[in-house]
This record gives structure tokens, C-alpha cells and sequence, in this order.
């Protein structure tokens, strides 16, 4: 529809015109004055009649003049007192027409500032309140809460102002951030649901605190293009109105990380945490209070100095006396924005961790069998009473993989396993499912085919982040280890450590790996020739990695009589061994780890009764989650994390298990950088807060300053009335 | 001498009754203010020498007796009465006019002044005449300096009634035929008149070879136009009333009398008449002042 600007002039307080009749009074104060005279007897009358005589026109258009300013400064400051306005719209107004008003409320968590006794949030929400208040009667209403991902509170136009205050008044705000481009689109979707809802005119009003991270969407360029385009369109239909709450740019302390040194948590050793505490103000903040807990107890208190627009580490360490789930957090001391003050941490703390050896080539000698480097590596002091084991693994035969519950694993390494049959692809499934590692061995024993049908998605199960191809050997030479520049976090400790042996571990023979199209899978480490030599890859809730070569002595060439590898002999093999377990149980730790918005959930083994899920969130609320059923297991799912803080799971029988989850915020949206209101788009109209206290109405945000105006033509006039009064009466030669 | 000196303020000579009174106070406080004997070298006639002794006046001193003998003799004339003053009271409706500032009206500042002069006069045995008028002469009192006169001379200014319209021309044309024998004529007047029919008339004084002094007496009302609330001003000597906003005449006003007055002003230097203008606020030491140096003019 072609639409041409219309201007419509009004006044904000019409009432307040009835005091125009006040514009009268110098008139009246002038004919008073005219009749009240004294008299006196003048001798020098024949000179008062001449200047009379000659000044009499003068006298009166001075006189004229006078009473044209006064009366026009008393109509003026009258006009300013009942706010006029103009209004620019973009479809044709007819007074009297009903008005759709679509209120748009920030819901980022920047929003909870809190500069005085009311955040931004409640602010905002007063305003948007006072907008349905002051709002003619035959409007309506609809609620957006611009969150990440937005939701349409009431979509259908309300016509009923009081349910409609109390679904603002019941607003919470959430800890995530503001998605404009999608808050656009439920917009855009409301205006087109009320198009046949008789309210030719439309007015969108954004209660915002104008955040650059809500205001500033950082879009791909098709997803920029759509966005310009959907701003045009909205802009078309309807007048789009920005409110900035709270015009002062916030100084903000924010805790922006945690994560613990250990990628996994035994009772046996301390565990080190570090938190980054990030200074989004432009002032420095010195001595900021930090306190660490645990499970909600206090254990140490520091203080911390962060210049600004910079952040400081801070660290501590703590020793878990009992096995199970944990909640470390870090608090901040207070600021204006509490929000981003906590940070949690959700660990798993384990009496050690337990690690099932799958040897896939047994052997009666000491070191013979194809797991047992492997397991040597894992717990190197095994047999050292002084020292606590912190894994625990266990050597089974290939047979044994199904009849063992390997929930109770946290990682299983499958080391020369010939092939897997279908129920054992599903039960390692399983395993990733849970958030638990595997890891792969290669060797003689191994079949590539089976591998590859069963494990590597031909089945319909992926297990490995790669499929197996060819052996590559040559006579005479041995392949050698390339770090890849040392990117991947698995060789972070080698970097710099060469006696450590890694880059001249020698592989005779090993398979060539080739990574499937479109996987996510790495390669951590690579051959000399540049084939893959540890493939992992984040497959469901857990790790997969796949080694291209032997982890033990058991595969030798027949051809050169030499092993596939000497590298379980070699000093890379232990660190080796342990990082490749770090990395594979790390998921258990991030999954009980998740951002706001994220959902919480995980994979259960199949049992036969569905065990009741109950969820316990931050606010103490209970809430009670169904469990959804497949073929092979069952999964709980909770998407509900749009607050912060620690959630609980109870598990009930048979599993009966606690969980603790941590949901964090993104801390970008902690930046409190404002969006000035003319870098806005043009589409947008800016409520300029300078101008009107917060008593005013918003309504008239998109009034033009003619009050103002007004008010500078009354002190214009007022100068002139005593200048003009002066010149003609007073003023003496 | 302070005592004495405050009666040339008209404030206090307004708490005075009886212009005899006044008049009295008026001249011995002056004589006693200027520290000089009125009674001496106003006469015409010389009488002999004196030696100079510290504090006489220089002035008087012989410079060719000095010449011939190196000796300073001072000149001592006698007394004479051969000088005659005529007053020339205007006792138009005009000169009612007193404003509510002002301590005394036109009138009773002129009496005063007339009074206060007579007195001098006749104390230095010249003669003094008075001739009340308006728009015709009233009162006529020949030229006399018996002391007695001054009684006459007095109450005829009393009993003067000022109500009607001022022609100042056509009285001084007859009065500069009527007074034969030259003099110093004194117009006490506020003026309100034809001024170039009045410059004729003082024209023909000075013709006769009169010396004339005009003693301009005005309100400050009418120097300064103090309104400032809407005020009738009625008229007076016939004239119409005129109700007006004073603060927006207030400049024109003044405008129109300054003019009226730089043409009096200018009349009387062309004619070699002294002017002298009086406010009725002023003190009086002004009018006898001037009187006195035109008294001095005419002994040179």
C-alpha cells in the first residue's frame, strides 16, 4: 500500500486550553486601568495638548503593541502548558480511529540495571503501563518480551486495559539476551494477525535501554539484508517508536568465565578453578570483593583490581571430600548490575575415575596384551600405595563389553577390538550419549569394514569421527608424528617439551583415516605425510577418538616382524594417553554446564519403567519434566534455563540420582555500551528522554519539541514586553 | 548663620505665615550667608578714599591712586537712592499651580521672592514698585523707598487672586509705556504664554532702556512630568482637559516644553534680558543672587 506522511497536530493536555481565556486579561487589565484615573489641575496643559497632538498615533499603535505582546505571551506560555504536538504518520489518520499499540519491552538482562531504586525492567515496565493508561479508549494492546528468543506475551490485540497491565505487571525478566531481528519477526507476525482486527493504525513502541548488543544484531549479510528489509516493511505499517530507559551509561563488573584446571574432579586431589572477572566500565575498579563457594558454603574471600575495559584472572583451589555432583561458584561484591556478579560451575566429583580397557587381542605375558600399555599409561602409579590412584582402569576381553553396565565408565578405551556387532555399536552409543569418552586403538586384530558399517554411520550408529581405510606401510621407514603447529588442545602441554619424545615417537604401519563430508571431526595430531593420526570429534554428549595406529606392542608387521609402533615404549606414550582421557570424559563436565537458553538433558539407558524427573530451579520452583522414550534409551530434556543460577535434577527410582546443572549467561550482553539514539535507523523514531521527565506521558515521545519552542518565543516575548515597556514609558532622554 | 540660612529654603519658608515674615527671614538669612554688607558699594556717587587694610575686597581698590603713589587706597561711594525696581507679578490662574511635591505654588515662590527683594530694596533706601497682572494689570504700586512702602507693596501681593488667563504682550507693552522713569524691572512669571507676543513686549522694556530681569517660576511637576498612572489633567486658564497614559507622553512632553523653554530662554538673550529659571523646590538664595548681580551690572 502506498502511504503518503501525514502531519496531525494535537495537544498533550487539551484541558489545559481552557486558560487561553487568560490571554484576555491584559485587555481587561488595560480598559480597568483606562476607567481608574486620578486628576489633577495642569498649568502647563497647552504643551501636554501639543505633544498629545503630534504623538497620538504613535501612542496608540506603542499601546497596540504592548497589549499584543502581553497577550500573546499569556496565549503562548498557555499553548506550552498543554503540550502541542505533531505527528508524523505513516498512514492516513483519521482522528477517532482505534490504534493497535504493540509494546516491545527489553527483556535482555542489561535491562537489570539497577542506577536506582528500579531497574530498567520495572521502569520499563511503568512506562509501558502508563502508555495503555493513557491510551484512548477502543485501542489495543499487544506484549512482545524482546528476549533471545523472543515470546509474545499477548498476541491477540487486548482490548481490556486491566488484564492487560496485569500481564506487564507480571513480567519477569530473563537472564539472556534481546533478539531484535527475531523480536522483528513476531512483531511483523502480531501486526499481520490484527490486519483484520479494525486498527488502521498501528504504533510498535520499543521500551529499551538501547544495549548496542540488542541494537546492534551481528548478522551474517543475507540475515542483514533480511533485517534491513523487515525494518522497511515495519516502518511502512506502522510507526515505530524507540523509548530508551534510563539514558546513563552503566559501569558493569561481570564475571565472565570459570572453568575448573582438571578436566575431571576426583576426591583424591585438589582441584584448581579460575575465573576471569571483566571490567565493562571506563572507570578502573580496585579492591572488587570476589567470594568463592562450594555447594553454597564460603571458602575463601579475595579481592580483585580490574582496569578498565580489561579483565583479571582470579583463582582457587578446593579438594572434594565426597563423590557426586558439586557447585562451585563465584560471586562478585555487589554493582548495579547483579546479574552478572554469579557465575557457576556444576563438577563431577568422582572417588577416581573408571576407565574400561576392552582388549581386542589378549595375551598371557606381562605387557602382551593389546590394553595393557594403555592401562599402564592410565595409572601409572598403580601399585604405589602412597600415591592415590585417580584412575581406575579395568582390562576386560573383547567378549565382555556387553555384559558389563558401562554407566559405570566414564570412558571406555577399546583397544585392537576386531569388529563390533550392532548391540555393541548401540551400547557405545550409549556411552556418548551420556556424555562419556571412547577411545580407539587400532591394530592387526582390526577389521576396517566391520568398523566402518558398524560404527561409523553405515549402520545408522556413529561412533567414530572417522572411517577406516587402507594400512599404510612402507619397508625401511617409519612414519613420524606432525603436531600440526600444536593447535589442538590435546598437544597444548607437548608444545615446547620436545624430550618428551612425541615428534620422534616412530609408526611402521597404521590405517589411513579419512574424515567424513561434513563433519565436525578434528584432527588433533597428524603423520609426516600428512594423514590423520588421532581423529576426535564431539559426537552427541561425549568424545569420540579415534587412534590410527596400535597402543601396544600386540600387532606386528609380519612382513618386517617389527610392532606397528614402538610409541607405548616411547616417554610420549603416558602424557599421551592421559590427555586423550582428559579430552574424552571433558564432556561429562561441559554437559552439566550450559549457557541461558540452553536446555538441560540427558540420555538414560533404556530401562523398563520411566523414572520421574524433577527439576529444581534457581528460584526454588519445582517443576516436573517427562521423559521421552525411543527405541534403544530414554531422554529427559528441560529448556525452561532462562535464569541463571544452579538447577537440580532429581532423578527418582530406579535411578535414584541428583544432578546438578550451572546456567550461565552470556556475559557479551554484560558490554552496557548504549546504541546513541541517531545511529538508529532512520526507520525508527527516537523518544527523546532529555526532554520529558518520567512523568510524561510516552505517548507523545514522537511529539515534535513545539513546547519547547513555544516556551523560548514566551522568554523571547517576555524580554521584549519589558524592553518595549521601557522604550515607550520609561525611557528618558 | 545655619538658623538663618534655612530660611531660603522654601520647605521651611512654607511653615512661615505672613509674607512680611518671610521676607524678613528670607534677606537676613542671605545677608548673613553671603558675609558681605549689602550696604556697601552699590552706589553710584564716589565719596572718598580709605587706606587698604587686610581683608577688604580687592576690587575696590584705586589703581590709579597705586599708580601715582604706591599706595593702596581703597573707593567708598555714597549711598544713593536713585534706583528704581519694578516687580511684575504674574498672578494668572497658571500660577495656582503647586504640585504635590512642591512646598509652595508659582504664586507664593514669586511673592516670596518679590516680597523677600522689596524688603532688600528698600532696606539699601532704592525704590521699589509692584504691578500684579494676568491677562490685564490688577495692581499698580508706584515707586517708593520709604520703609513704609514695604507694607503696601506686601499687601497688595496678599490679596492678589489668580483666576484668570495670563497675556503677558499687551501687559508689557503698556507697562514699559506706563513706567516713565528707567529701572530694573523684575517679571516673576511662569510664562505660559505667546512667546514671541511676550519677547515683544520685553522687547519694548528693554527699548525703554529698562534692565530687565525675568525670574522663570516653574513647578518641578512641570520640569520633571512625574506621573505615572492614568491621570485627567484639567486644564486651566480655559484650556481643555486631557486624559492620557503620562508614561507614554512623558518624553513628548518634554520635548514640547523644552522647546517652549529654549525659546524663552533664547528671546531673553536676544533681547540682553537676564533669565533666570526657578524651580519652586530651589532655595531662594538663586533669586536674590541674581537680582543682586543685575543691581551690580547696573552700578558699573
Amino acid at each position: 500500500m502506498l502511504v503518503s506522511p501525514l502531519v496531525a497536530f494535537g495537544f498533550g493536555n487539551i484541558l489545559m486550553l481552557g486558560w487561553l481565556a487568560a490571554a484576555a486579561a491584559p485587555i481587561l487589565i488595560h480598559l480597568w486601568n483606562k476607567r481608574r484615573y486620578r486628576e489633577v489641575s495642569w498649568a502647563a496643559i497647552e504643551y501636554l495638548l501639543s505633544a498629545m497632538r503630534k504623538n497620538s498615533r504613535r501612542m496608540r499603535i506603542e499601546q497596540w503593541l504592548l497589549l499584543l505582546v502581553r497577550t500573546l505571551l499569556v496565549a503562548l506560555i498557555v499553548l506550552a502548558v498543554a503540550q502541542p504536538f505533531l505527528q508524523q504518520m505513516g498512514l492516513n489518520f483519521v482522528p477517532g480511529q482505534r490504534t493497535l499499540k504493540v509494546l516491545v519491552i527489553d527483556g535482555s538482562y542489561s535491562m537489570g540495571y539497577k542506577p536506582t531504586d528500579k531497574s530498567r525492567f520495572e521502569r520499563a515496565k511503568q512506562k509501558a503501563a502508563q502508555i495503555v493508561e493513557e491510551s484512548s479508549q477502543g485501542d489495543a494492546f499487544t506484549l512482545i518480551l524482546m528476549a533471545s528468543p523472543p515470546s509474545v506475551i499477548v498476541g491477540t490485540p487486548a482490548v481490556e486495559p486491566r488484564d492487560f497491565l496485569e500481564e506487564i505487571e507480571n513480567l519477569k525478566l530473563l537472564h539472556g539476551g534481546g533478539d531484535l531481528p527475531a523480536t522483528l519477526g513476531q512483531v511483523e507476525q502480531v501486526l499481520k494477525a490484527a490486519e483484520h482486527a479494525g486498527l488502521a493504525r498501528k504504533e510498535v513502541y520499543f521500551l529499551t535501554d538501547l544495549g548496542r548488543n540488542s541494537w546492534v544484531p551481528d548478522l551474517k549479510e543475507a540475515e542483514a539484508d533480511d533485517y534491513r528489509q523487515r525494518v522497511a516493511r515495519l516502518s511502512q505499517e506502522a510507526l515505530l517508536v524507540v523509548v530508551e530507559i534510563d539514558q546513563t551509561a552503566g559501569d558493569n563488573l561481570a564475571v565472565t568465565t570459570i572453568a575448573a584446571s582438571e578436566p575431571f574432579a576426583t576426591t583424591t586431589r585438589e582441584v584448581g578453578f579460575s575465573a576471569q572477572v571483566r571490567n565493562f566500565g571506563t572507570q578502573p575498579r580496585h579492591h572488587h570483593p570476589v567470594e568463592f563457594h562450594v555447594d553454597g558454603r564460603r571458602i575463601k574471600e579475595a579481592y580483585v583490581d580490574v582496569p578498565a575495559g580489561e579483565q583479571s584472572p582470579i583463582s582457587f583451589s578446593h579438594r572434594f571430600d565426597a563423590p557426586g555432583d558439586h557447585f562451585v561458584e563465584v560471586r562478585l561484591g555487589p554493582d548495579l548490575l547483579d546479574i552478572d556478579n554469579h557465575r557457576w560451575l556444576s563438577v563431577p566429583v568422582k572417588d577416581h575415575l573408571r576407565v574400561l580397557c576392552v582388549n581386542g587381542k589378549p595375551a598371557a605375558g606381562a605387557l602382551s596384551g593389546a590394553a595393557d600399555y594403555v592401562a599402564l599409561a592410565l595409572n601409572p602409579d598403580a601399585g604405589d600405595a602412597r600415591v592415590p590412584s585417580v584412575v581406575e582402569p579395568e582390562i576386560i576381553p573383547e567378549s565382555g563389553l556387553l555384559e558389563r553396565d558401562l554407566t559405570r565408565y566414564d570412558c571406555i578405551f577399546l583397544c585392537n577390538v576386531a569388529q563390533f556387532t550392532s548391540n555393541e555399536a548401540r551400547v557405545l552409543e550409549g556411552v556418548l550419549k551420556r556424555g562419556g569418552g571412547l577411545v580407539f586403538f587400532l591394530g592387526d586384530q582390526v577389521l576396517p569394514d566391520r568398523y566402518n558399517r558398524e560404527l561409523a554411520g553405515e549402520q545408522g550408529i556413529r561412533v567414530l569421527p572417522a572411517q577406516l581405510k587402507e594400512l599404510v606401510s612402507e619397508a625401511q621407514y617409519h612414519y613420524r608424528f606432525d603436531p600440526l603447529n600444536y593447535g589442538h588442545p590435546l598437544l597444548g602441554p607437548f608444545q615446547g617439551r620436545e624430550q618428551s619424545g612425541l615428534l620422534t615417537t616412530p609408526v611402521y604401519k597404521y590405517f589411513r583415516l579419512a574424515l567424513m563430508p561434513g563433519s565436525k571431526a578434528r584432527v588433533a595430531l597428524a603423520f609426516d605425510g600428512g594423514d590423520p593420526a588421532i581423529v576426535e570429534e564431539k559426537i552427541h554428549e561425549g568424545r569420540s577418538i579415534l587412534f590410527a595406529t596400535e597402543g601396544s606392542l600386540s600387532s606386528i608387521d609380519p612382513a618386517t616382524k617389527t610392532p606397528w609402533t614402538t610409541m607405548p615404549t616411547w616417554p610420549s606414550f603416558v602424557p599421551i594417553v592421559q590427555e586423550i582421557l582428559a579430552l574424552a570424559v571433558r564432556g561429562q563436565m561441559a554437559e552439566h554446564n550450559v549457557q541461558v537458553g540452553q536446555a538441560l538433558g540427558e540420555s538414560l539407558e533404556a530401562m523398563a519403567s520411566r523414572p520421574a524427573v524433577n527439576v529444581t530451579t534457581p528460584s526454588g520452583a519445582h517443576e516436573e519434566v517427562r521423559m521421552t522414550l525411543d527405541a534403544q534409551d530414554s531422554r529427559w530434556s528441560y529448556p525452561d534455563t532462562q535464569h541463571s543460577g544452579m538447577y537440580r535434577v532429581e532423578l527418582g527410582a530406579p535411578i535414584s540420582r541428583n544432578e546438578d546443572f550451572a546456567v550461565n549467561v552470556d556475559t557479551s550482553e554484560s558490554d552496557l555500551t548504549k546504541l546513541p539514539p541517531e545511529e538508529l535507523p532512520k526507520e525508527f523514531t527516537a523518544h527523546n528522554r532529555a526532554n520529558l521527565d518520567e512523568t510524561d506521558s510516552p505517548s507523545i515521545s514522537h511529539r515534535s519539541g513545539l513546547h519547547k519552542s513555544l516556551l523560548y518565543c514566551v522568554l523571547g516575548l517576555l524580554f521584549m514586553e519589558v524592553f518595549l515597556a521601557w522604550r515607550f514609558g520609561h525611557a528618558t532622554r | 548663620m545655619e538658623s538663618n540660612l534655612k530660611f531660603l529654603d522654601p520647605q521651611t519658608l512654607a511653615k512661615l505665615q505672613g509674607l512680611e515674615l518671610r521676607a524678613r527671614s528670607i534677606v537676613e538669612g542671605y545677608v548673613s550667608g553671603v558675609h558681605r554688607s549689602p550696604y556697601h558699594g552699590f552706589s553710584i556717587e564716589f565719596a572718598e578714599h580709605r587706606e587698604y587694610t587686610q581683608g577688604d575686597d580687592l576690587r575696590y581698590v584705586d589703581w590709579k591712586v597705586f599708580g601715582k603713589t604706591d599706595k593702596f587706597y581703597l573707593k567708598q561711594y555714597e549711598e544713593e537712592t536713585n534706583l528704581v525696581s519694578y516687580m511684575l507679578i504674574d498672578t494668572s490662574e497658571s500660577m495656582r499651580y503647586q504640585s504635590a511635591d512642591a512646598p509652595l505654588s508659582k504664586l507664593e515662590y514669586a511673592q516670596c521672592i518679590a516680597a523677600s527683594l522689596s524688603y532688600l530694596i528698600l532696606q539699601q533706601q532704592d525704590s521699589v514698585g509692584l504691578v500684579t497682572f494676568d491677562k490685564e494689570i490688577r495692581s499698580l504700586v508706584r515707586a517708593s523707598s520709604n520703609p513704609s512702602h514695604l507694607k503696601q507693596l506686601l499687601h497688595v501681593m496678599e490679596n492678589s487672586r489668580p483666576e484668570r488667563k495670563t497675556q503677558t504682550g499687551p501687559i508689557f507693552h503698556d507697562l514699559a509705556e506706563r513706567l516713565k522713569r528707567r529701572g530694573l524691572v523684575l517679571i516673576l512669571s511662569d510664562l505660559f504664554d505667546d512667546v514671541p507676543a511676550m519677547m515683544a513686549g520685553l522687547k519694548h522694556f528693554r527699548h525703554r532702556r529698562h534692565e530687565v530681569v525675568v525670574f522663570h517660576v516653574l513647578d518641578p511637576a512641570e520640569l520633571e512630568f512625574p506621573f505615572r498612572q492614568t491621570t485627567l489633567f484639567r486644564g486651566m486658564e480655559g484650556l481643555p482637559d486631557v486624559l492620557t497614559d503620562p508614561r507614554a507622553l512623558r518624553r513628548a512632553y518634554l520635548d514640547e516644553f523644552g522647546k517652549f523653554l529654549q525659546a524663552v530662554r533664547k528671546g531673553c538673550r536676544a533681547q540682553h534680558v537676564d533669565y533666570v529659571l526657578l524651580r519652586t523646590d530651589q532655595s531662594l538664595e538663586i533669586a536674590l543672587s541674581s537680582y543682586l548681580a543685575s543691581r551690580m551690572n547696573r552700578v558699573k
